[in-house]
């Protein structure tokens, strides 16, 4: 018999109580476990960002990190980025832009950028190419990414002018 | 033109907010209930015969539910792609689904599947397999020289194919020529990266019935492949569309191991059996292969092409797979069809080696021919003192000839030379300075490459397929369901095919939706490959929607009392032809169809006559005659650090013909990352295996670099010359493949304009330029 460990995990708000072997990564808990098909899984060695989550609102690498030391912290994954039904601005900004192609980097990408603009409101061009740069994308060549990611940067600045 | 609402529409992709919310659709994600998990055991050397397999331990192991050795597998040979019949006769067949001779490192042995991966893994190590090794070859060279290792007995010297054409008389042509220049050009073996691992789900019920979840780009080829080497009527295989796949770009067109191996697991256990690749496994799946490519070229002073020759050597690994075909395609639209010159030939072969076999790459043996032919030309045009534009220029075809491949067509819409001359202007090709003048360390180049024609199918190959079909229904709402095979990976079908029946039909792009499809509910396709979506596919869905919209005629017709002639659909709702006095929804028509009796406001209940019964609906299955080319050129600027040898793009521009452009967001998502896969090629990736052992020695991102955003250039523009092809959907001809066969020889030729030298093997690396410059 496998010997289980009880955790419990936030995920985007909603706390999960569940047994895993201790040796399972956060990625794997959050697909196979939770259900959670969002978090993309792609080279399993931290090298392609398509499972980017935040904790505590900092972008890792979830195939890399065990569950676990997932516990006690805010994860939020692609699910928890559109609230009530609404897309985050950098969500629409993607579809809008083209950001999208097969579609398979783009819940990391969007996790990465939203970290980015978490912490810089108003990047530069430069600044972002850097920020998404542990992110790989093979359809795109970016372009799309980085323009939809500095307009929803001007978006969401334009909002909180209004407010 | 006429006018159009929804072509031509900067619409978003019909899934891009199920994408940006999570993407529930991509195969991967896939469970089913009992579902085990299948795991492929590899052997660790490239060349070897199994003497035995003791599999006793690993079925003993508690979860161990069906393990799979050679002796239990049908040993039927096939060919694996998908665009092609089985029987066709220009394929070769060397391919088995678990064979007791291995002929790379890393051709699976056997297969265990359990109720859980860890299970199936720990399995793989209690198999116990005594290979006896035999010799192996790398190189393709060496693999054809006499006394190498033999790989397969119906391959004498290792070649699996030989093959040439031409025109004219070359020796003739060369007979004519003021010059003469010979060069031989080499590209790498590289990998699609397509960011979706390879995974398939296959069940079986009691019947042995399949179906099958897979990442494949052509779901009916996926069923005749895998009937044919599982030795199965097709009947016996169901094949579900996935919604979308994570990127293929050619990777994902052939049966791989793991579909049968999933089907047999899965009959032998009698539970569905899934398998993912790893990425190490993706690595050494699929790759472009590596082309020698040796021109001999004559021109005259003035540049005009007296004769063409060239030699091309393919590697294609341990199976010939895809080799025997990308070679004829890469000799004749990479090479041959090229420009127009009355006497050239063209010879080549595909040689087995004990390497990984290769693939589907986007460009299919164009970037291989572009590389070698339009580096040549620039190295002609600075001996000889000629301006590569007014080069190609002079040697290109021209809108309205005949084409050179199909004597029944003509270029009817064929814009190379305004690509050209307005490229060349946007891009201010006229500051180009000549070979590395530049002072300093950091020395700045412009380059320029085109490709004249190209699809790489459909250009009247009779062995390919190239049917497509569609059914468009109308629904109650007013909104349209599209059911087609096409698989969307990535580069928009989904929104351009939507896009295309919500025109036809006269109802917004959103009021199409992409139905569920798979292989027993929806007329054949051809894969979703060689450019050939937009056009073909395209064609298909318009036919369909047309007919949809006839039916939609004659049953609104009965509410106008007019002909069905008379009446038209603008914006979902059937009107007379430029009349708003009466305006109908469709919504209302097609409930007239399908309903009993219906109130229709000032005319009061209406019934509808027994012959407008039923749903309204279109169908199509077409194949189209052939496949008009798009032209393409692309200009870049480099910087060349002469100290490192580092070489940065700094900014592109593409100009295209394209047809009209269906839709212009998805067009230049097209061009960009296009760039990034051919800029790839040009100068870091290199799939590298071990000159001993054949093992992969870059099978992960660490060590397969690809560019990322902030290697990329500046900027890239694309400028689409839009003509109106009158064989296409609205207008519209191919796209994907140039986007990627350019780069490369564009970025070549920025660099010998930074630095004045010249590389003539792929990729060029820092230490390629370094040792060019002398400083290594
Ligand atoms: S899957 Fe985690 S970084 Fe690639
Ligand atoms: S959109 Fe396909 S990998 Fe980024």
């Amino acid at each position: 018999m496998k010997q289980l460990l009880p955790i419990s995990l936030n995920v985007n708000g909603d706390s999960y109580d569940i047994a895993i072997p201790p040796w399972r990564t956060l990625l794997e808990v959050l697909r196979e476990n939770l259900g959670l098909t969002g978090t993309k899984k792609s080279c399993l060695e931290g090298q392609c960002g398509a499972c980017t989550v935040l904790l505590d609102g900092k972008p890792v690498n979830s195939c890399l990190l065990l569950a676990v030391e997932a516990q006690g912290k805010e994860i939020t994954t692609i699910e928890g980025l559109a609230r009530d039904g609404v897309l985050h601005p950098l969500q629409k900004a993607f579809v809008e832009h083209g950001a999208i192609q097969c579609g398979f980097c783009s819940p990391g990408m969007a996790l990465a950028a939203k970290a980015l603009l978490d912490r810089n409101p108003n990047p530069s061009e430069d600044e972002v190419r850097h920020a998404i740069v542990g992110h790989l994308c093979r359809c795109t060549g970016y372009f799309q990414i980085i323009e939809a990611i500095r307009d929803a940067a001007a978006e969401m600045a334009r909002k909180d002018v209004q407010a | 033109m006429s006018e159009l609402s929804v072509v031509g529409q900067r619409v978003r992709s019909p899934d891009a907010y199920d994408k940006v919310t999570g993407g529930k659709g991509f195969p991967v994600n896939v469970r089913l209930p009992g579902m085990l998990h299948g795991k492929l055991l590899r052997s660790p050397y490239a060349h070897a015969r199994i003497v035995r397999i003791d599999t006793a331990k690993a079925e003993k192991l508690p979860g161990v539910k069906a393990v799979l050795t050679p002796s239990a597998v049908p040993q039927i040979k096939y060919h694996s792609v998908f665009f092609a019949p089985n029987l066709d006769p220009g394929m070769v067949r060397d391919m088995l689904i678990l064979s007791d001779t291995v002929r790379f490192a890393g051709e699976p042995v056997a297969a265990v599947a359990a109720t859980e991966l860890e299970i199936a893994e720990e399995a793989l190590e209690l198999i116990d397999v005594e290979y006896d090794v035999l010799p192996a070859v790398f190189d393709p060279g060496e693999a054809m020289r006499p006394g190498a290792p033999q790989i397969w007995e119906h391959a004498p010297n290792n070649v699996a194919v030989n093959l040439s054409f031409g025109f004219g008389d070359v020796e003739q042509g060369f007979k004519q020529a003021d010059y003469v220049f010979e060069n031989t050009y080499q590209t790498q073996r590289v990998h699609t990266c397509y960011m979706e691992p390879r995974v398939c789900v296959v069940d079986s019920d009691r019947q042995g019935d399949l179906t099958v979840w897979s990442s494949t780009q052509h779901i009916f080829g996926l069923q005749e492949k895998l009937a044919f080497a599982l030795g199965l009527p097709i009947s016996k295989v169901r094949v579900v569309k996935p919604r979308y796949i994570g990127g293929g770009f050619g990777g994902k067109l052939d049966l791989g191991y793991i579909e049968p191996v999933c089907a047999l697991l899965s009959l032998k256990s009698g539970r569905p059996v899934r398998i993912e690749q790893t990425r190490y496994e993706d690595f050494i799946t699929t790759a472009r292969h590596p082309v020698k490519v040796q021109l001999r070229t004559g021109v005259k002073k003035d540049g005009t092409f007296t004769a063409r020759y060239a030699k091309s050597i393919l590697e294609t690994g341990a199976h010939a797979t895809h080799g025997a075909v990308v070679l004829p395609v890469h000799g004749l639209m990479g090479f041959l069809l090229t420009y127009r010159c009355p006497d050239v030939k063209w010879e080549g072969c595909a040689v087995y080696t004990n390497n990984m076999i290769g693939g589907g790459f986007r460009g299919y043996g164009g970037p291989q021919g572009a590389f070698a032919v339009e580096s040549q030309i620039d190295e002609i045009c600075e001996e000889l003192k000629l301006d590569p534009i007014a080069f190609r220029l002079k040697n290109a075809h021209r809108e309205a000839d005949p084409h050179p491949f199909n004597p029944n067509f003509t270029l009817s819409t064929y814009r190379l030379d305004e690509c050209l001359k307005r490229g060349a202007q946007e891009f201010e090709w006229s500051k180009r300075q000549s070979a590395g003048s530049g002072s300093g360390t950091k020395k700045r180049g412009i380059g320029f490459a085109c490709q004249p024609l190209w699809v790489s199918g459909c250009v009247g190959f009779p062995g390919i397929y190239e049917h497509s079909g569609a059914i468009v229904k109308l629904n109650v709402d007013g909104t349209a369901d599209l059911s087609i095979a096409t698989v969307d990976m990535g580069c928009g079908q989904n929104a351009v095919l939507s896009q295309i029946v919500a025109e036809e039909l006269g109802v917004s792009a959103d009021a199409v939706r992409i139905a569920y499809a798979d292989t027993q509910t929806v007329p054949f396709d051809a894969p979703t490959h060689a450019s050939r979506v937009t056009y073909s596919a395209g064609n298909a869905v318009k036919v369909a929607a047309g007919s949809a919209r006839k039916r939609l005629l004659e049953v609104a017709s009965q509410l106008f009392g007019a002909s069905p002639d008379d009446l038209e659909v603008v914006n979902g709702r059937v009107r007379l032809k430029g009349s708003r006095a009466k305006e109908i929804p469709i919504a209302e028509v097609v409930e007239l169809a399908g309903a009993p009796a219906l109130t229709l406001g000032l005319e009061g209940n209406q019934r509808t006559p027994i012959a407008d019964k039923g749903t309204i609906l279109g169908t199509s299955s077409l194949a189209p005659a052939s496949n008009p080319s798009p032209a393409t050129a692309e200009f870049v600027e480099v910087e060349v650090d002469t100290e490192t040898g580092e070489v940065r793009p700094l900014r592109a521009l593409f100009a295209h013909d394209i047809g009209r452009v269906i839709s212009p967001l998805g067009a230049e998502g097209q061009v960009e990352g296009g760039f990034q896969q051919g800029m790839g090629f040009a100068l870091m990736e290199n799939l590298v295996f071990d000159s001993e052992t054949g093992s992969c020695l870059a099978g992960d991102f660490l060590n397969y670099k690809i560019p990322t955003a902030i290697e990329m250039p500046g900027e890239i523009k694309s400028l689409f010359i839009e003509s109106n092809e009158p064989s296409g959907p609205f207008g519209a001809k191919a796209l994907a493949e140039p986007c990627l066969i350019v780069p490369a020889p564009a970025i070549a030729n920025a660099i010998y304009n930074a630095i004045g030298v010249r590389v003539r093997e792929l990729p060029i690396t820092p230490e390629k330029i370094l040792a060019a410059l002398g400083k290594l």
